[in-house]
């Protein structure tokens, strides 16, 4: 599977008052390629630091849905920061992991010991009550699909083709216009203990 | 309210330290214990109005409390000064570069007041790795200075930066 065919899947699961944050480089390139559907925030340098923002976001934003998008790369720096995410214990927090093997902005280096590596096996044993990954184009729907039916925190890895993505030159908005706009898009989205049960 | 310590009849540093917390509008805490800051963690851990989260290393706690600051609610990181140390990257590059606030309560090992050699480095390296990194930070002496707990969290929410505040020995268990 291609990387912009697992982030339309994504989207088409999303609602317009759920939240994500998008791990930078080839992850946000396919995000941003099929149009956020709801408030997104987009991730900078450093890596590693994405799961924990998420984390913090999910126990802010009790009522609402959060998903990371993580690119393999990113996710790998902070492994540890999985036990930490299932000891908290957020059940609003999902995480999908673009998984190519690759660090794709800078090449597509193959990660370490990128032909083994099982974020599922690895979220489980961190103490996540599900996880599971997915190689296959045809199971990723029913997959993505009880990402979002069991409670979190929980964690699907898509495995995905490498394909080159060159960095991205820098769009209109700093990080700093990003952050505002995104916590704008967050209040705007009203109560959230409104939106606890309308779907 | 139980603030006071059973055995002066003051208010202990930490039930200051967590009443200020709360003053100043902290609802979320991350944190990884230190010896120091054992009767602090605890006491923020069992507090019914704050959030607390146990990191397995400091710069997850920096991520967090950004995260919840995007998502409205005020956080704090309280750990050793080496979190400044281990987080320069996710404090100068994600929390600085994106102009979050938070606050990080440090104890300040590796000072005239430590007693091991290995804590040290921490003492003489943390202000200068802070100064380099542009963000603002106060030393806190003792307990009759814990006021600077809602200065400094005012300071970093107007300044849009992550503030640290530095805890001797004496501030932390007095």
């Amino acid at each position: 599977m291609k990387r912009n065919e697992l982030a339309q899947r994504v989207k088409d699961r999303l609602h317009r008052d759920d939240l994500v944050v998008c791990g930078l480089g080839a992850t946000e390139a396919a995000f941003r390629h099929v149009v956020a559907p709801c408030p997104t925030y987009y991730a900078s340098d450093p890596m590693g630091v994405w799961s924990s923002v998420a984390l913090g976001l999910a126990l802010a934003q009790p009522a609402r849905r959060v998903t990371l998008l993580a690119g393999d790369g990113d996710l790998l720096m902070s492994l540890q920061s999985l036990a930490t995410i299932a000891a908290a214990g957020a059940s609003n927090y999902r995480i999908v992991v673009f998984q190519n093997g690759a660090y794709s902005s800078t090449g597509g280096q193959r990660l370490t010991g990128a032909d083994r590596l099982s974020f599922a096996t690895i979220a489980r044993g961190a103490g996540f009550a599900w996880a599971e990954e997915s190689r296959n184009a045809g199971e990723i729907d029913a997959r993505l699909d009880a990402l979002y039916v069991r409670p979190g925190p929980a964690l699907l890895a898509v495995h995905l083709e490498d394909e080159p993505c060159p960095a991205a030159p820098p769009g209109p908005w700093s990080q700093v216009e990003e952050r505002t706009l995104f916590m704008q898009a967050v209040q705007a989205l009203g109560d959230p203990r409104r939106a606890q049960g309308t779907r | 309210m139980n603030e006071s310590s059973a055995s002066t009849g003051a208010a202990s540093p930490p039930a200051l330290i967590v009443g200020a917390l709360k003053r100043a509008g902290i609802a979320l805490v991350a944190s990884l214990p230190d010896q120091w800051l054992a009767p602090l963690i605890e006491r923020c851990a069992a507090d019914p109005e704050i959030r607390h989260v146990g990191v397995a290393r400091e710069d997850e706690g920096v991520g967090i409390c950004a995260g919840a600051y995007l998502g409205g609610t005020r956080a704090a990181l309280i750990c050793q000064n080496s979190a400044v140390l281990l987080s320069v990257n996710a404090l100068g590059g994600m929390a600085f570069h994106h102009q979050i606030p938070m606050l990080i309560v440090a104890a300040h090992r590796g000072c005239h007041d430590d007693n091991q050699y290995y804590q040290m480095y921490k003492g003489r390296v943390t202000e200068p790795v802070l100064a380099a990194m542009g963000l603002p930070h106060h030393v806190i002496d003792g307990p009759e200075h814990l006021g600077l707990i809602e200065q400094g969290a005012r300071q970093s929410l107007l300044s849009r930066l992550p503030l640290v505040l530095l805890l001797r020995r004496r501030a932390l268990v007095g």
